[in-house]
């Protein structure tokens, strides 16, 4: 699991994390049933306060996105919240046709608006395959 | 509540004409990371000294694990470990002659410990001291510090020096080192973004005083910069406690200590207003340089 810790950030390193791990839940990138490190070996590995992952840990286990067995660890949940990915998707829709009407009132055209999101989606790829 | 196991009371030391120390109070508990943070001169290694018995303030009390470190100072260095600012030793003698020397005043030396943290921080053994580098300085002091099992640390500015490899692995030292094992810390800084993931509390000490002591993630959800636009009125100063006030020519900028207080408030009056997190930097500023007058010509605040 890779979180990056931007330190001296405005956002509290807690919510850095939890919206971190969220993305990757979300994004399939951990599975449910994917075993997370434990308190001790996370707050290790970030240099963080281990409390502050103990409440990032209890967040997401009160939000349904994680699963905490007592004594046997934590886990991605089960059954991941469909309704938040469902609200986000509906967010990022939104999000979306604004941007489109953004392109618009530019005076970019349809068809430049589509060449640009075919840009954007290959160059993801590209990246994807570079890192992997 | 953990027990507290160090309390600071109306602490007064002064050099010369200088008032170093004001009134200073404040407490720890057991288990804590906790940051002091200041300026140059803020007082924080008068404060440190004060606790390890080496400094005789003028006037207050300190109680530390139950004891006085001025009338006890014997029983306060076998329970604290201890680095100084700039930690001297002798230089002439090898890390295993330092640690042999050091080791011949405590009963609880744990030289297994030192065993497994001579590997961990990778420190050459046959080499004199004078001779390490900075950081492989600091971890021989780390070192001594905890090899007796002390009940709390003290640590006075002790990433200074170092670089941001070193500070990080000094701040995984704290955490797997310290804080798993349940032992208190109270450390100094002025590196901020390094304290900020490490502290459970942090202390803002300002001549010599503490002007506000707060869980980490508590100060960074209540010290917000609010902005409202030409004509939006905030609520009374009687509500928020502003303690620092900017304005533009169409914006009024005010950053305030209570934030989770206030917010039903501003969301209840309807009054528009756009918030902004603040880095534990900017925090500080605001603390340390703001200036909470209200400037002239903002709207009328809204009163209860």
């Amino acid at each position: 699991m890779f979180l990056r810790i931007e330190k001296g950030s405005a956002v509290p390193i807690s919510r850095q994390i939890s919206s971190q791990i969220t993305a990757l839940c979300l994004s399939e990138q951990l599975q449910p049933g994917d075993k997370l490190p434990s308190v001790r070996e996370l707050a290790r590995e970030l240099a963080v306060n281990q409390n502050t992952i103990l409440r990032v840990y209890e967040k997401l286990n009160a939000e349904g996105i994680l699963d905490k067995r007592h004594g046997a660890g934590t886990y991605v949940a089960d059954s991941p919240p469909l309704r938040q990915l469902k609200e986000q998707r509906e967010h990022f829709y939104e999000e979306f046709q604004q941007l489109v009407r953004h392109g618009l009132s530019l005076g970019l055209s349809r068809k430049e608006l589509q060449q640009m999101l075919e840009a954007a989606l290959k160059s993801e790829a590209d990246s994807v395959t570079a890192a992997t | 509540m953990s027990d507290v196991v160090l309390k600071v009371d109306r602490l007064n030391k002064s050099y010369g004409q200088q008032l170093v120390l004001k009134d200073l109070t404040f407490a720890v508990e057991e288990g804590q990371i906790v940051a002091l943070l200041g300026r140059n001169g803020a007082g924080k290694t008068t404060t440190i000294r004060s606790l390890m018995g080496l400094i005789e303030p003028d006037s207050g009390e300190i109680n530390l694990l139950g004891y006085s470190p001025q009338k006890d100072p014997i029983e306060i260095r076998k329970r604290i470990g201890y680095l100084a600012e700039d930690q001297q030793m002798y230089g002439w003698m090898t890390v295993i002659e330092t640690i042999q020397f050091v080791s011949a005043f405590y009963d609880t030396w744990d030289h297994t410990l030192v065993q497994r943290l001579l590997q961990q921080f990778d420190l050459p053994i046959a080499t004199k001291v004078k001779a390490l580098s900075k950081g492989q300085n600091i971890r021989l002091g780390l070192l001594l510090a905890l090899a007796h099992h002390p009940q709390m640390v003290i640590f006075d500015d002790p990433v200074l020096g170092l670089d941001p490899i070193m500070r990080k692995e000094f701040n995984r030292d704290m955490i797997t080192h310290l804080q798993a094992e349940n032992c208190t810390v109270l450390y100094s800084s002025h590196l901020l973004y390094e304290v900020e993931p490490i502290a459970d509390i942090v202390m803002i000490l300002h001549e010599g005083r503490i002007l506000r002591q707060a869980p980490t993630e508590e100060l960074k959800e209540n010290v917000k910069r609010i902005i409202f636009s030409s004509g939006t009125a905030p609520l009374g100063n009687k509500k928020m406690r502003v303690i620092d006030a900017q304005q533009w020519e169409h914006q009024l900028a005010l950053t305030v200590d209570n934030f989770q207080q206030i917010e039903p408030d501003l969301e209840l009056r309807g009054i528009e207003h756009e918030v902004q997190d603040l880095s534990l930097d900017e925090i500080f500023e605001a603390y340390i340089i703001g200036r909470p007058e209200l400037p002239f010509n903002h709207p009328e605040p809204v009163e209860a």
